[in-house]
């Protein structure tokens, strides 16, 4: 027995000592330019870079592999939950990082990555390619990397059966035609949740408005008296609750994706008119990615070589099919399915980060005093 | 070894030398409580202090404000009471099943043994869809619970039932059918022989048991949130939410402090009631205390078990098998076939067969891990086997023991970025950190089901073994061995099955790409699609029948002669 805890003690430090490995000399100094003519830079040593990403981060590996045999760096996915948790993550651990590089937070944890001084200055040369609405940060820290939008969408088979209207407008969701009909996501633990929090405030106003009497409260209210179905997170809305394509629950209106229609079509014949599932685009939400070399970081130089490749053709090209997202370089070709079936979001509603990062909190405080 | 040590207390204490067991008593306690401290101790202690102690400078205006917020103490009212009802329910339809796996022969007996910790490792966002297609809007039970307290309590016995049915069902088995049926002959009536004969000799196994399933429903997270709609949250949907979501790390700390307190009054509360202990008696096993059902009332015993289980069990577990065949083309392996289809090449492709192995590896690491740290824990809290009195030292060992069990996973594992960020314990983004947690949460159940083995060694079978010429390897291997070894069977298929389940503390550390089962769940979940449903059921089934597969192989594991379950 008493040799059994000695081993135990001594494979506990073992522990601790195999996990202390690799920690290279860090500097904040500002990283240059690594193009070389355009091209990604070679490292003459072999290097490791750390990415710090998302749950749902992907891309295709022999993408990934181009990238590394270009560079000499070895890529390490490091997935760590959802975007707001990893990024929290990230603040707690800031100027010591885990990683030297944070790919999926979008526009309404910008501020407080930036607020928090979680990243260093890093301008990509590929950065003249993108849309320059996605450019969001002035200061040359966070840089967009793919964009999605939040909207609701809407299960055709049922109002076909039904022979109901689909509404098409914010207004179209509160008649008592639709009592009962919509699940969404709590914005408190759900980012999909929040971008339609956050739609309902940009379309309807009142942001300013600290009373219960807030114009974009008192829509809510309205939701809330139609029967609006509330659950914790996007799996259980659009697979628990949500009736349409592979959805297994009983309400045919759910807040998810302007990307998830081409999900749920199997033959790629099928008429657009007659996919499954459709969108409310009139309640769409823009939703940018962004990335950021980590303040901090051990390999700088690898991480903007990174940040050049995601911006570069064959990763944007990469996005919609893996991440279910649309580049944010213009003039990347779209796989045929998301061509078709992804509905055309002309002008989806968005607010100023800033403004986002300022009342946040207490926009999800009225909202929860609603429905708590 | 093992027995070694008790010989030798004994030959000390003949001698007087009580102080000498309590040195050995002290070394043995020392490597679970230096794991406990480095690996839980510390990263809570960092993160609360980060919390309350920011810039160096105290700020606890934040316990004012959670004290003063009425919605914050009915948060904290209604974790105590949903965590109360929990346990007392799910004790309450678990202690017949106990029962039957205590004292009767039936076929399949080992299989539904091994079948029960199925839902303790299934993901619970798994289980929570299954049960929205049963008793959520338009489900086969054709009444809506979701949002309702009811979801939560059904969600809660299904999730800890098994915990309760084989901790208390193995100690049961153990005990001398004679006692109860001398009773009977005597003329006492079925529950005066129950509560006056059975009852005082189950009733630590039951607190030991009681305690876990409290701490499992008090810590409730995805539950709570998925089952219990808006109006219904715990402390540890707070903490969560005030740390990774908020960044509040003040407010998490004061509520962090509020569970612990809570938690560690629980456990002192549970930990007296187990100490009047019942006497020792003479342990048979199980083969010895089975028997066919012969009378009515044993068939209807088996009967209504079994009917109960298919109802909370088998109705939803059913659901999702029929969901992983059910493809868009018809009955088929389509979903399981599609687990290989790499979607080009995906990053965020988990191989089946990598997940399983991963899965498999960390649950062995944190399995033998839990099993070492946890025979110390527990030679350490019985000591000498003749000290029938529970010093003070084994109660607080116990309870120190059981509280990573009742402490949120977003407190331990925010605090582990904070503390482990220099060498020589940069842990933080090492693989090590999975099986690590596996093991702190998988501790508990190792001890708890070792303690009454270790404690049920009658210390003068050893003497009387060794007076007889037996050396004291022998001695260990022909009385300690048999004796602790269906324990530790019986632990070792707790800390696999935790291990095999676990999803919380890891989840949300930054690690280097590993994936688990129970991860690649969650990946196939995260995305819309038939496909990517059909395979998060697939791979849910696959993780079914593992469980299974492995349960039956530990249980097999026994040490010779020993026929228990």
């Amino acid at each position: 027995m008493k040799r059994l805890c000695v081993v135990a003690l001594a494979f506990a430090v073992l522990a601790g000592a195999c996990g202390s490995s690799g920690s290279s000399t860090k500097s904040d100094a500002k990283v240059g330019p690594v193009l070389v003519n355009g091209a990604l830079p070679h490292f003459d040593t072999p290097v490791t870079l750390r990415v710090l990403t998302h749950d749902s981060f992907a891309v295709t590996q022999s993408v990934l592999d181009e990238f590394e045999a270009a560079t000499n760096v070895r890529v390490e996915l490091m997935p760590s939950g959802d975007a707001v948790a990893m990024t929290n993550a990230a603040i707690l651990t800031a100027g010591n990082p885990v990683a030297d590089l944070i790919f999926g937070f979008d526009e309404n944890l910008l501020g407080s990555v930036l607020e928090n001084n979680l990243l260093q200055e890093y301008a990509p040369q590929r950065l003249s390619a993108v849309d320059p609405s996605y450019v969001l940060d002035s200061s040359g820290m966070a840089t967009p990397i793919d964009h999605g939008d939040v909207c609701v969408n809407f299960d055709r088979v049922a109002f076909a059966k039904s022979a109901t209207q689909i509404p098409t407008t914010f207004d179209g969701l509160t008649e008592s035609s639709m009592m009962k009909k919509l699940v969404v996501e709590d914005p408190s633990t759900s980012t999909p949740g929040l971008a339609f929090m956050l739609a309902t405030i940009a379309k309807l106003g009142g942001g300013d408005d600290t009373s219960a009497n807030a114009k974009w409260l008192s829509y809510w209210k309205q939701l809330k008296g139609n029967g609006v179905s509330v659950v914790d997170s996007w799996e259980t809305a659009y697979y628990g609750s949500f009736s349409g394509g592979s959805g297994k629950g009983d309400r045919p209106l759910v807040v998810s994706y302007a990307s998830s229609p081409p999900a749920e079509v199997q033959d790629t014949s099928l008429a657009v008119e007659s996919s499954p599932t459709g969108v409310i685009t009139d309640t769409c939400y823009r939703q940018t990615e962004f990335a950021g070399i980590l303040r901090g970081a051990a390999n700088p130089r690898a991480a903007a070589a990174f940040l050049e490749f995601m911006l570069g053709s064959s990763f944007q090209a990469d996005v919609p099919g893996q991440m279910y997202v649309y580049p944010v370089v213009t003039g990347t070709p779209l796989p045929d399915t998301f061509a078709k079936y992804t509905a055309a979001v002309s002008n989806p509603l968005s607010l100023p980060f800033a403004d986002v990062a300022a009342n946040r909190d207490r926009w999800i405080a009225q909202w929860s005093a609603l429905f708590r | 070894m093992v027995g070694a040590l008790p010989l030798m207390d004994a030959a000390f204490k003949s001698r007087g030398g009580t102080h000498r067991s309590s040195v050995w008593r002290l070394l043995a306690a020392t490597p679970p409580l230096a794991f406990l401290g480095v690996f839980f101790v510390w990263p809570v202690f960092a993160i609360l202090l980060r919390g309350l102690r920011p810039n160096g400078v105290w700020n606890l205006a934040a316990f004012s404000d959670v004290f003063s917020d009425p919605a914050m103490r009915r948060v904290l009212w209604f974790t105590l009471w949903e965590s109360i009802a929990s346990t007392v329910l799910c004790v309450i339809v678990a202690l017949p099943a106990a029962a039957m796996f205590a004292r009767l022969r039936f076929r399949g007996k080992r299989l539904l043994w091994s079948a029960l910790l199925v839902p303790f490792v299934l993901p619970t966002v798994v289980v929570a869809v299954s049960m929205l297609g049963v008793i959520g809007g338009g489900g086969l039970a054709g009444v809506n619970l979701n949002g309702t307290v009811w979801a939560i309590l059904i969600a809660h016995v299904f999730f800890n039932y098994a915990v309760v049915v084989r901790t208390v069902g193995a100690t049961w088995s153990t005990i001398d059918p004679r006692l109860e049926e001398s009773a009977r002959i005597l003329g006492a009536a079925p529950w005066r022989v129950f509560a006056d004969i059975t009852w005082p000799l189950i009733r630590s196994s039951v607190a030991a048991a009681a305690s876990i399933v409290f701490l499992f429903s008090f810590t409730s997270f995805g539950i709570v949130l998925i089952l219990g709609g808006l109006s219904h949250r715990t402390l540890e949907v707070e903490i969560y939410d005030q740390t990774a979501k908020f960044l509040h790390l003040d407010i998490a700390a004061v509520l962090a402090i509020v569970q612990l307190v809570v938690v560690v009054v629980i456990l002192i509360w549970f930990g007296r009631s187990q100490r009047r202990r019942s006497v020792l008696v003479n342990q048979r096993s199980a083969s010895e205390t089975e028997q066919s059902a012969v009378t009515s009332s044993q068939r209807w015993l088996i009967r209504s078990n079994i009917l109960f289980m298919a109802v909370l069990f088998g109705i939803p577990l059913g659901l999702l098998v029929v969901r992983s065949f059910s493809t868009p083309s018809g009955w088929g392996f389509g979903f399981y076939q599609a687990l290989t289809d790499s979607r080009g090449g995906s990053t965020s492709f988990v191989p089946p067969i990598d997940a399983v192995g991963n899965s498999l590896l960390f649950a062995l690491i944190a399995t033998v891990v839990a099993l070492a740290l946890g025979l110390c824990a527990a030679w350490a809290i019985v000591g000498n086997g003749s000290d029938v009195s529970n010093s003070r030292f084994s109660r607080w060992t116990d309870t120190a023991l059981m509280i990573p069990l009742g402490t949120s996973a977003v407190t331990v594992g925010f605090g582990f970025l904070i503390v482990f960020d220099e060498p020589p314990l940069n842990l933080r983004s090492s693989l090590w950190l999975i099986p690590i947690a596996h093991a702190i949460v998988a501790l508990p159940f190792v001890v708890r089901l070792l303690v009454p083995g270790l404690r049920s060694i009658d210390p003068r079978l050893r003497e009387a073994a060794s007076i007889l010429g037996a050396s004291p390897r022998r001695v260990w291997w022909t009385i300690d061995v048999p004796i602790v070894g269906r324990a530790l069977a019986a632990a070792a298929g707790f800390a696999f099955a935790v291990s095999l389940g676990e999803f919380g503390a890891t989840a949300f550390l930054a690690r280097p790409d590993r994936p688990t089962m129970p991860i690649a769940i969650y990946r196939a979940l995260g995305r819309p699609g038939d496909y990517n449903f059909g395979q998060a059921m697939a791979m849910s089934t696959i993780l079914m029948v593992l469980t299974i597969v492995v349960m039956t192989v530990i249980d097999r594991f026994r040490p010779a002669g020993v026929s228990e379950f």
